[in-house]
């Protein structure tokens, strides 16, 4: 769609009158155009004003602690970084500081040295007697391993090649104890470098790991899907 | 509504960039000033007190896990959230039309038809205000697509006119109501 096409969608857009298609390529749009994002978050005002048009009904008294006990429970599986890929991000940027010098150092070499900090982390877990890893196995091809520390409570997920789960969309990590998942965070694949997932949690109480594909940028708080790879812990 | 500490006041954004940050207290706030508003919308617009508390809880987990995709810069707390629950509820009213496959011919009415009654029963006084400034067919467009969630397609079919002259509407109608409400805060928090 061209941009006159796309502006001509914004209205529906904001009002999520529109098909997932039409969204994402809408989403796509306007990552790259600001003038058609400053209109949608103008709209998007306009729409969030309808919810006031609905009868006000007091949510059941029992969802808050529903809500926050699935929160805390978040909280014990990922405790370290909950946007990973924004984690080793902000690794990158934390290095950029420490070494004083942010404007001469260039992007892939940050890049490299958050990847370095992240393999460093990864070594010393192998390092210890008591880790241990598997290979997760599925529906796709890949190269994706489990490494774990039930010891430590330390964790890492290392994918070294696994195909992009395709536009709008994100890997998701789950960690299973008994028939419940419980999300470990969300990766997108990198074509040229490995890519380094950290998980705190007390492996004891899992049974299994899986990854299955989700909706970006954040996952779905349940699979949605079958998962595409998985291994029993 | 009062204002401490503890609950959200007039720095909802700073609220978000706690949640970000891990910070459980500050989402307990963002909870407590929001939970309602995401239910009502849910259960108004699902009919379904079952499925409208699972999507209100699939709402704020998105809420703990995203907040730090919300960008101050450019919107507000407010309107990043409802839009959420807007879209998470819409998702939920396609999931349970692909499963009770609701016929979408104009002849055959709809079961239970929120869109319109949501017209009609508009609450905030300044919604319905504002939504009575909207030419009928503008209105008519807009309430199928935000209290129906029928998407611009289905509308189309269902009013028997192009697609083309549904975005018109939509486009137009929204516009108008980006004037009329878009900036002002929303006086309809209840606490």
């Amino acid at each position: 769609m061209t941009h006159e096409e796309i502006r001509e969608s914004l209205a529906a857009y904001a009002l999520d009158a529109v098909d997932e298609d039409a969204r994402r390529t809408v989403e796509t749009h306007l990552q790259a155009c600001s003038e058609c994002a400053a209109e949608v978050e103008a709209l998007r005002g306009a729409a969030a004003a309808l919810a006031a048009g609905v009868p006000v009904v007091a949510p059941p008294p029992g969802l808050r602690a529903q809500v926050l006990a699935a929160v805390r429970g978040e909280r014990t599986t990922t405790r370290v970084p909950r946007i990973w890929i924004a984690g080793l991000a902000a690794a990158a940027g934390l290095i950029i500081a420490l070494a004083g010098l942010s404007f001469s150092l260039s992007r892939e070499l940050a890049a490299q040295r958050a990847q370095l900090a992240a393999q460093e982390q990864l070594v010393a877990m192998v390092g210890r007697p008591s880790a241990r890893a598997i290979t997760l196995q599925g529906t796709v091809e890949g190269n994706v391993r489990f490494v774990y520390d039930p010891q430590s409570r330390q964790g890492m997920l290392v994918v070294t090649r696994l195909r992009d789960p395709g536009r709008g969309l994100v890997y998701q990590l789950w960690l299973v104890a008994g028939q419940t998942p419980e999300s470990a965070g969300v990766f997108r694949p990198a074509p040229d470098r490995p890519v380094l997932l950290p998980v705190t949690a007390d492996f004891g109480r899992y049974g299994a790991v899986a990854i299955s594909v989700e909706r970006a940028p954040v996952g779905a708080p349940r699979p949605t899907s079958a998962p595409v790879l998985s291994s029993s812990l | 509504m009062s204002v401490d500490n503890d609950r959200v006041g007039g720095d909802e954004e700073a609220f978000l960039r706690r949640v970000a940050h891990g910070d459980e207290r500050a989402f307990r706030a963002i909870y407590d000033r929001y939970a309602r508003s995401v239910y009502s919308l849910a259960v108004g617009l699902l009919r379904d007190p079952q499925q409208a508390e699972e999507v209100t809880q699939e709402v704020f987990l998105a809420i703990w896990r995203g907040a730090a995709q919300f960008d101050a810069d450019r919107g507000r707390a407010r309107t990043w959230i409802l839009s959420l629950a807007h879209h998470r509820t819409v998702d939920a009213i396609r999931r349970q039309r692909v499963r009770a496959a609701e016929p979408l011919d104009p002849a055959v009415p709809a079961p239970s038809d929120a869109a319109e009654e949501a017209i009609r029963g508009v609450e905030g006084a300044r919604v319905r205000d504002a939504l009575a400034r909207l030419s009928p067919v503008q209105r008519e467009a807009i309430g199928l697509a935000y209290y129906g969630g029928y998407t611009q397609e289905e509308i189309a079919r269902r009013l028997g006119v192009p697609l083309g002259t549904v975005k018109t509407r939509m486009r137009d109608g929204m516009m108008r109501l980006r004037d009329l409400l878009g900036n002002a805060r929303s006086e309809v928090e209840t606490t």
